[in-house]
């Protein structure tokens, strides 16, 4: 055989070997869904609101390929029906060899443990709201690329995640520049419970791209994140603390540099009853241009219960400052379920 | 004795019994001896504690031969799961409910099979190579061997 024919049937020879992992219990696949409605006072005015609705697939192809999509339903202004449809997450994923995979689609970067845990299923988050840094779009919530992912590994548990995807600016099909972006993130879990982690994103953002605040870039930016995060859930006692340092880089202004962290802890007093405080803040250097230069704390405390595993309803007081809106609080109620 | 009183005495002795009863599902249902039912292909014939606590908790996609790790745990709700939830993962049964669900959320494991029976379990471990799950006996099928756990077969 020539190296032309070996290389024609190179393609489906390989094919062939991924598709004879063993198709054990046939296509399995689960649709599970969540959703969360709440009520909010805030300015002596008293709102209901719904929030997204949560669609979630998962489905195991064969042995080796398995599949996972994220589609929410959300409140949308301007939209004819008010609503509008996004594709959070396509996940296709091939698990080549032992806990090593390889996953190509649209994912949550995998920058932080948030970002890569809780997702669009409020009823898992700790809290009501997702942390300060996710609102003001510091990281990037979703990369449309390829990536190495594998956890567990060795006594300590480690976990990589290698990730190269079209940066920010470009579309779900289609990148807006040459460039690439790239995280990588490790990650040890060495004791039960315990989970800490660093990574990188770096990505160059073309000149006229909009960015996820609507914003569009008048020159390009060169950005570097490094994000560090420590996370234990225990039987009584959880804690989670994230941080992000964030470099924006333009020809005109040079480097500038954003922080941004949260500090999350609560206390089972019961086992359903879990109150909670939360600190989270920004600080951006003066010229900053990428993101929206606007210096906030906020100071969060409430309390969650967890009526059983698919339903929790979680209380909250919130109390911010930013340099430009200046001081405001409000009291929020959430119950979120899944489905 | 007058009727008032009886009545209390009878209600008294129901609610002791009731009591009692569902005080010995539960012992039972923590205390129960668990065994490890595997495929012939893919788990190992022994295995440590802390090794069954990793693999059922969706720490390990494959077997050192290759075959990827497929979990059968029977349902929350009968005996056995409860005492597999205490012993393996050392939570309630909502919690094991909730930590697979957050796993598979988050696409990091496959959540297991959860089964009726267990012979429904047996069944799937015995048709599944790399199969793993747990029983209250030890398994008849042909496809099927039991797994020591620190050299034991129950634990």
């Amino acid at each position: 055989m020539g190296k032309t024919s070996k290389a024609i049937f190179f393609p489906f020879i390989l094919l062939a070997w991924l598709c004879s992992s063993t198709i054990l219990f046939g296509q399995t696949t689960q649709i599970r869904g969540f959703v969360d409605a709440g009520v909010s006072v805030q300015k002596d005015k008293v709102s209901f609101g719904i929030n997204e609705q949560d669609l979630f697939i998962t489905s195991q192809l064969n042995d080796r390929f398995s599949f996972l999509g994220e589609t929410v339903f959300k409140f949308t202004a301007g939209t004819p029906t008010n609503f509008s449809v996004s594709v959070e997450r396509i996940v296709i994923k091939f698990n080549f060899a032992g806990n090593h995979n390889l996953l190509v689609g649209k994912h949550h970067t995998p920058v932080n443990y948030w970002n890569d845990t809780y997702h669009h299923g409020r009823v898992f988050f700790p809290t009501i709201f997702r942390p300060l840094l996710f609102d003001v779009n510091i990281i990037p919530l979703h990369t449309v690329g390829v990536s190495f992912r594998a956890q567990n590994l060795g006594n300590l548990k480690f976990g990589y995640d290698l990730m190269v995807g079209n940066g920010i600016g470009s579309t779900e099909v289609a990148d807006n520049n040459k460039g690439k972006s790239i995280t990588a993130a490790v990650h040890i879990k060495p004791v039960a419970g315990l989970r800490l982690g660093i990574s990188w994103y770096s990505d160059v953002i073309a000149k006229g791209s909009v960015t996820h605040d609507n914003t569009l870039l008048k020159e390009q930016v060169k950005q570097n994140l490094f994000s560090g995060s420590a996370t234990y859930f225990g039987k009584k006692f959880e804690f989670l603390a994230e941080g992000t340092l964030g470099y924006n880089k333009t020809d005109s202004l040079g480097a500038r540099q954003t922080i941004a962290s949260y500090v999350y802890a609560g206390y089972k007093i019961k086992e359903k009853v879990v109150p909670y405080v939360r600190l989270d803040q920004t600080h951006f250097q003066a010229g900053e241009m990428f993101y929206h230069n606007n210096n906030t704390t906020y100071y969060i405390g409430g309390i969650r219960y967890n009526i059983n595993y698919l339903t929790a309803v979680k209380i909250e007081y919130q109390y911010q400052h930013a340099a430009i809106e200046g001081y405001g609080n409000k009291v929020s109620a959430q119950l979120a379920i899944g489905f | 004795m007058t009727g008032q009183s009886f009545r209390i005495s009878a209600y008294g002795k129901y609610l002791s019994l009731v009591l009692l009863l569902s005080g010995g599902f539960f012992a039972n249902a923590q205390d129960i001896p668990l065994t490890v039912v595997s495929n012939t292909k893919g788990a190992p014939s022994a295995m440590k504690m802390s090794e069954l606590k990793s693999v059922l908790k969706g720490e390990k996609q494959r077997w050192s031969d290759g075959t990827k790790v497929h979990i059968a745990l029977m349902k929350t709700t009968t005996p056995v799961g409860q005492g597999a939830c205490q012993k393996i993962y050392n939570m309630s049964g909502d919690k094991v409910k909730r930590f697979w669900l957050e796993l598979s959320f988050a696409g990091n494991a496959d959540a297991p099979i959860f089964c009726n029976t267990v012979e429904e379990l047996e069944s799937f471990v015995s048709q599944n190579p790399g199969a793993i799950g747990i029983m209250d006996r030890a398994s008849t099928s042909a496809d099927t061997k039991t797994t020591e756990i620190d050299g034991k077969k129950f634990f």
